[in-house]
Order: C-alpha cells, then sequence, then structure tokens
C-alpha cells in the first residue's frame, strides 16, 4: 500500500460513521506508521471511521501507562511498537550516550527493568482492549565488541529477554504478539531501517517496512474470522493415486514413494480437526473402496476425523451443499480442496464465498504455500471447548434431524430428549461469549457486531445482565449456543444482543431461555432490539409465532402474551458456573 | 492548468482533504495550519509516488508553499 492510497482509504469513511478509537503506543515519530495503520484498521472495520492516536515521543512505556490507568476516552485497540531504543535509548541512533563497553551491560539491565514497566502496564491495561504487540525489528546498532558477523554474548541475552517478554505477553491471550518471522517475509531485514529518516525526522522504518508492521498490527488487532471446515476431494488430494484403479494399497502419501506432500495435507486436515476445524469428503468414487482405504493403519487422518462423506458419482456441487448443510454453516466459512480445476470451477460457480484452493500435486513450493495458507484461514487464537465437542456435536446433530425428520420436531421425539439448558450469568469475561455474538448469523436478534471495549461498556452499565446458555441432550453435548445480554429495570427486560448457534435449532431453546430469563427477573415484559438482516430469518420466525405479525423492528413480548404463546418445554434447566477451557 | 500543476494539486488535496481545490495554488505553510512537520514529510512521500521523483528530506524545509514545490518539481522533471 502507497501512502496515497493510504490516505485515500482513510479518506473514504463516512466521518458520521462511529468512531474505531486505535491507541498506537511507539517511542519514535509514528508518521507514515500511523497512515498506513490507519487504512489497514480501516479496510477491516468498515462501517466505523478509524482514529488513531499516538502517545509521547520517546517514552513508549508512559503511554502504555497512561491507558492502563484510564487517562482519556479508552481505546478499542492498543496497537504497541516497541523498538530496541525503548528500552534503552543507548540502543538507537538519536542518542548520545555512550557505546563504550562499559555501557553493555548497564544497558541490559535497564533494557530488563523497562521490559518489566511495559509488561506490568500491559497487563493493567483495561480489559476490553484488544493489544498487539510488534517485537523490535529493527538492527541492534554497532555497539557490542564482536564483529558484525558474531552474535555477541550479550546481544543474544538482549534478544532472550526480548522473546522472554514476548512470551510472558502472549501468556493468557493478553496481548495478540506479532509473529516475527511472519513479518520478515513480508519485509527484508535489510531493507527496514532509513537511517536518514530516523535522525531528520524520528521515524527510523522504511515506507516498506512501515506498510509491513501496520499490516501485520492491523491483522492482529480486528483478525479476519477464522474458516470453520475444509471439504477435501481423495485421488491427487488427500493421496496420491486413483484409488478406484490401483486399489485401497496402491495410494500412497509417504517419503518413500515420493509423495509425502499428500502425507503432509493428511497432517495438516487431522491437526486442524483437533482444533475444531470440520473436515469432510467430496469425492467422485467407490464408497466401499474408499472405506477400504481409510481402514489403512498408515493413513495419517483417522476416518473419524471426517464427517461426512459425500463418495459417489454425481456433482460436487451437490456434495457440498449437502455436506454444509449438516455443517449448517456458509459457503463463505469454508474451502475447498481439490486437485482438478474443473471441479473447482465447478464448485466456485454453484457456492460463491467458498475459498477454493488447488492441491498441487508436484509443486513443493505451492505445495507448503497452500499448507500455511490453511493454517492461516483456519487458525485460531484459542482452543475452546466447544471447538474440542464441534465434531461430536455435529454428528449428533445429523442424528438428531435424522431422528426429528427435519423440520418441526414431534411432541413425543422432543419430550424423550433429556434436555438441559444451562444458564451461567457470570460469563461476561469468557472469550466464547463475545466469540459467539460477533459470530452468530442466522439466530442474531440484530447482527450487530461488538468489539471488546463495547462489551465491556455494555456490562459495567447499571442492571446489567448477560446469559450464556449451554444446552446437552441425549444425543450429546452441544456446549455454550446462546448468548443473551441486556438490562434489567424494574421488572423490563431490554435486550440488545441475543444470539444462538445454529446448531441448537428445532429444540425449543430459545423458548427455554426465555421463559428462563422471565421467572429468574420475574419480568413483565421482554423489550428485543430486533432488526432484519439477510440473514436472521430464524428470529423473524421466532417473533412471528410469538406476536402473530412480522416484526419489522424492536418488539416487546409481554409475559402472558410469552406464556399463552409458548410451546410445551422438556428442558431441565439449571443455573451454574461454569469453568471454561482455553488455550 | 498544466498537467505537473493538476497533478501536484491531487496530491495537495489527498494531504489536505478539507481545503477546497481553487485554494490549494495559494497554499503555503505559513497560511496553512494543516501544513505541519507530519504533512510536510507526508506532502513529499505522495510526490514521490505520483511523480516517481526522490525527494530529499533535508529540502522539507525550503518546499514551504505550492509555488515552490511546483517550480521544485518542475526543475526536477526537466532535468529526467
Amino acid at each position: 500500500m502507497t501512502i496515497t492510497e493510504a490516505l485515500q482509504i482513510a479518506q473514504t469513511a463516512p466521518a458520521a460513521a462511529p468512531k474505531f478509537d486505535v491507541k498506537l503506543a511507539c517511542g519514535f515519530t509514528p508518521l507514515h506508521l500511523q497512515t498506513l495503520l490507519t487504512a489497514e484498521v480501516q479496510q477491516r472495520v468498515r462501517g466505523r471511521k478509524v482514529a488513531i492516536s499516538s502517545g509521547l515521543y520517546g517514552d513508549l512505556a508512559g503511554t502504555l501507562e497512561s491507558v492502563a490507568r484510564g487517562d482519556g476516552e479508552q481505546p478499542d485497540c492498543l496497537a504497541v511498537v516497541i523498538e530496541w531504543p525503548d528500552l534503552d535509548p543507548r540502543l538507537g541512533f538519536r542518542s548520545a550516550g555512550s557505546w563504550g563497553s562499559g555501557a553493555v551491560s548497564d544497558i541490559a539491565s535497564s533494557a530488563r527493568a523497562m521490559q518489566a514497566r511495559i509488561v506490568e502496564a500491559l497487563s493493567r491495561a483495561p480489559a476490553g482492549i484488544r493489544i498487539a504487540v510488534t517485537l523490535p525489528s529493527l538492527p541492534l546498532p554497532p555497539l557490542f565488541h564482536s564483529c558484525g558477523w558474531q552474535a555477541s554474548e550479550a546481544q543474544l541475552l538482549l534478544e532472550r529477554d526480548i522473546l522472554g517478554m514476548a512470551a510472558e505477553l502472549a501468556q493468557g491471550m493478553r496481548a495478540m504478539v506479532v509473529n516475527g518471522q511472519a513479518l520478515s517475509e513480508s519485509s527484508a531485514a535489510g531493507q527496514r531501517f532509513d537511517l536518514k529518516s530516523d535522525l531528520l525526522t524520528g521515524l527510523p522504518y522504511t515506507v516498506q517496512h512501515a506498510g509491513a508492521v501496520a499490516a501485520a498490527l492491523a491483522t492482529a488487532l480486528v483478525p479476519p474470522a477464522p474458516k470453520k471446515g475444509i471439504i477435501s476431494d481423495l485421488d491427487d488430494t488427500l493421496w496420491s493415486g486413483i484409488v478406484g484403479e490401483t486399489g485401497p494399497e496402491g495410494v500412497s502419501w509417504d517419503l518413500a514413494s515420493h509423495h509425502q506432500l499428500h502425507g503432509l495435507y493428511q497432517k495438516m486436515l487431522a491437526s486442524l480437526c483437533e482444533n475444531g476445524v470440520l473436515v469432510g469428503v467430496a469425492s467422485k468414487n467407490d464408497p466401499a473402496v474408499v472405506k477400504k482405504t481409510f481402514e489403512r493403519a498408515d493413513l495419517l487422518i483417522r476416518s473419524e476425523q471426517v464427517f461426512p462423506f459425500e463418495v459417489h458419482w454425481d456433482a460436487k456441487s451437490g456434495s457440498i451443499a449437502r455436506i454444509l448443510n449438516v455443517w449448517n454453516i456458509g459457503a463463505d466459512a469454508v474451502i475447498f480442496v481439490d486437485d482438478s480445476p474443473m471441479e473447482l470451477a465447478e464448485v466456485a460457480a454453484a457456492h460463491p464465498g467458498i475459498e477454493c484452493i488447488c492441491f498441487p500435486k508436484s509443486d513443493y513450493a505451492a505445495g507448503l504455500a497452500m499448507l500455511r495458507r490453511l493454517r492461516d484461514l483456519c487458525g485460531k487464537e484459542r482452543i475452546s471447548q466447544e471447538d474440542t465437542i464441534r465434531l461430536e456435536s455435529i454428528r449428533r446433530g445429523a442424528e438428531f434431524q435424522e431422528q426429528a425428520a427435519g423440520g418441526a420436531a414431534p411432541e413425543q421425539f422432543l419430550q424423550q430428549l433429556n434436555a438441559t439448558i444451562s444458564i451461567d450469568f457470570d460469563c461476561g469475561s469468557e472469550a466464547r461469549t463475545l466469540e459467539l455474538i460477533n459470530k452468530t448469523n442466522q439466530f442474531n436478534l440484530n447482527g450487530i457486531r461488538l468489539t471488546e471495549a463495547d462489551w465491556q461498556k455494555r456490562l459495567s452499565q447499571p442492571g446489567a445482565f448477560v446469559a450464556g446458555i449451554s444446552y446437552e441432550d441425549k444425543f450429546g453435548m452441544l456446549g455454550t449456543i446462546a448468548v443473551i445480554q441486556g438490562l434489567e429495570r424494574e421488572g423490563v427486560l431490554h435486550v440488545p444482543t441475543w444470539v444462538m448457534s445454529c446448531r441448537a435449532f428445532a429444540r425449543r431453546i430459545e423458548h427455554g431461555c426465555l421463559a428462563a430469563l422471565f421467572d429468574r427477573f420475574q419480568a413483565s415484559r421482554v423489550e428485543l432490539d430486533y432488526t432484519a438482516t439477510s440473514k436472521n430469518g430464524p428470529v423473524k420466525d421466532f417473533l412471528l409465532a410469538m406476536l402473530g405479525e412480522e416484526p419489522t423492528g424492536p418488539v416487546r413480548i409481554m409475559r402472558r402474551q410469552f406464556e399463552a404463546q409458548c410451546p410445551p418445554l422438556y428442558h431441565t434447566v439449571r443455573e451454574v458456573r461454569r469453568t471454561y477451557a482455553s488455550g | 492548468m498544466d498537467d505537473v500543476k493538476k497533478r501536484l494539486t491531487g496530491c495537495f488535496q489527498i494531504v489536505f482533504p478539507d481545503i477546497p481545490e481553487a485554494q490549494i495554488p495559494l497554499l503555503s505553510q505559513a497560511n496553512t495550519s494543516a501544513w505541519d512537520s507530519v504533512a510536510a514529510i507526508t506532502l513529499l512521500n505522495v510526490l514521490e509516488e505520483e511523480f516517481a521523483v526522490e525527494m530529499d528530506l533535508d529540502q522539507v524545509a525550503d518546499l514551504n508553499s505550492f509555488e515552490r514545490v511546483y517550480a521544485h518539481l518542475q526543475e526536477r522533471l526537466q532535468a529526467v
């Protein structure tokens, strides 16, 4: 991105749009870094107007301490750019401080003290602020006794300390630390530092390095939603060879057969599956032969990690449609991998938004790029309890749908579910709560997405409540599947946010949730901030059934009205305080 | 308006979006509060990108009005 493009992007945001405040904490003059960061963030938060403010020159720790104290308006995000002179000015080129041998040990100890200040300030930053950090990306000045080609002990100790600090920041997910290796690929080490700019303007970065740092920070501050599933072809994709021709023992994926790229792909799918990414198969093949192949003990992904299998001779676009239906997610949340450009084109035409990747059979560089792309598209900041049970939950959901014969579940079937709704009124600080709000489309009251700062503001209002709802029945656990956030005032519940995962449809959980809220707060009515979106038809249908007319905006449901319209409920409802898994 | 002047006006509009186009040829650092040191360096970068010439940071202080920037660019572009 050029400076001109960045300025133009920043100017395209409507001035009246809600602000998206970013604090840029760095010890140097931010200049182009600020311009480029504004544009990079602006591209990721359409509908908001990005405003970036920076701290005092030469006082990175002071800027962070000011944010931690809550001075001024709380930003949505905090971008922290650490360079060596922030740890000790003598590690830069603008200081007159000595580079003599005697200074080195003093520099190391003052750098450690400064790192401690930075960690302390960041640990005290208000909970609603998302933080991204870049570590020193510029070369250290030539102040050590050794030649440039030799890493001196002092230099290595400084680098060790900064990595230790980064690990401490990353621990507990308090800050997203930008991957230095990835940054190296977009910004070559030798082309980062501009001494003239550093000395004349206070910005040590070349424009291209400022661009790379800005892009990395923006991605860490406003990451793209991870893909939820991968649908893979089999022949010449999951394995090398045509299994229908060679038989199960004739296909390969190992080093000895020179087909390790397929083995690596299998390992990647298995690893992503363990992290909650769904893996399905769409293959034109004989199902019996495929079943036999999946029995091979040396396959690096287990057959139970794949669901569903669409193996037949019909069009792949149909297979994809059925898999999306079972997973209950949109095409834009899925990746399709196949070695055939024709199959990819057929699927892409039928499912706009699906990410199609051509498996590069013998192009090793492209193979590595594909593996990394899969990781980037599906990577998660943390693994939640829901991630670990998602596949099983979907399998059970498919069984549920089969037995419920689709649509409205017969009373007898619902009665026999042994369903339990667990409600946690203390889940506001759990990552899964906000995550669910920001990724749910279908049963979503109004589609409004919230930043961590918006969320904290909501929860700090007098009378605010948040309910995290999890569900379990004889088909298994669905985990946390709904969130209701609102305000209780004098027996009236005002609900601006209500989302429920599509995995939980057709079980009357939405009715159970509302009934539980009426009971817990002894409320006389509920006011729901409903707005129609292109995707929230299930909410409209629910409200239509409750109100007897199609909702056109915010609605009120009186308790008596709800009780009159509510179908029989068979859930056991209990209030809990759950423990959350993270990692 | 010649091509260089037109493109230069476009550069100024990008850096100073709140200033009407008609006033741009009259701009100088002395009469434009938005033309601070940050804007001056940003302007140099935008000029580099638009005219594909390398602008020297040492010249920031001298290039303090639209007229001066225009004259400097004409000189540079004729020399190419």
